[in-house]
């Protein structure tokens, strides 16, 4: 797994996760999101495009970092996610407290849009 | 049909049992959608083991095994780890989540919510010497 990170324009920031968010890899994604979190980066994109497979740590990961960004008025959107992705978000109803876009320039509009 | 496999409960050796089951799946014929069904029940299951029948890596094994019976295609996952009621784990509900009202993710609850959702059978045994978990997907 590879997590990549870059700013974006007006402090929104991108993280990239590829390959597997499993509960040997989630760790490396969920370091990157509390860093950001801790420096004050609170409106965060997570590109999911990449990644082929989550299961309840991955989702457990994202839902803390997406609850730490709202404490600080921000959001943690999501995009890229595959049909797979998308089924394991919707079984557990998570598709309806993520903002989920189909891709990464949906999700910068949305952040424009919203502020 | 059938086969075994003993792995040592740690988190980085449950992308090998997921592997295990999933090649058993697509050999029983099971369709893709249905083999990452397997796969991601296999994986919530090993997860459980390791964080709550032992507590912690590196504390006792895993052993799985799949056969197929009568169209059906049963995954049976055996630890030597306390017992625990996986029905006692709160399933996190969206909107509670979403409105900051559910404790999750501190308390967890999605993995036993998947394996149901996921299988068309899930059965636990607590006996003497240790934790029985049987997952069964009917091939179609």
């Amino acid at each position: 797994m590879a997590i990549q990170q870059e700013s974006l324009h007006g402090d929104v920031w991108l993280v990239r996760a590829d390959g597997r968010l499993d509960q040997s890899q989630t760790p490396l994604l969920e370091t990157a999101l509390n860093q950001l979190l801790d420096d004050g980066r609170t409106v965060l994109i997570v590109d999911l495009s990449q990644a082929s497979y989550i299961n309840s740590g991955g989702l457990r990961c994202l839902v803390s970092a997406w609850r730490r960004a709202k404490q600080q008025d921000g959001d943690v959107l999501l995009c890229g996610l595959n049909d797979r992705l998308q089924e394991v978000f919707t079984m557990v109803g998570f598709d309806k407290v993520f903002q989920i876009h189909p891709t990464l320039i949906a999700a910068q509009r949305a952040v424009k849009k919203g502020k | 049909m059938g086969d075994t496999l003993i792995i040592p409960g740690r988190y980085d050796r449950i992308q090998q049992a997921c592997q295990f089951v999933a090649a058993g799946a697509a050999q029983a014929g099971l369709d893709d959608t249905a083999v990452f069904h397997v796969e991601l029940a296999c994986d919530e299951a090993c997860t459980n083991v390791i964080e709550h029948a032992y507590g912690a890596e590196d504390v006792g094994q895993i052993r799985l095994s799949w056969e197929v019976q009568a169209g059906r295609f049963v995954i049976t996952i055996h630890d030597n780890g306390r017992s625990f009621d996986p029905d006692e784990v709160p399933v996190p509900i969206p909107e509670d989540v979403a409105n900051g009202t559910s404790d999750f993710p501190r308390v967890g609850g999605l993995g036993v919510h998947f394996m149901r959702k996921l299988m068309d059978e899930v059965r636990y045994q607590f006996e003497d010497d240790g934790n029985t978990l049987v997952l069964v997907k009917v091939i179609e």
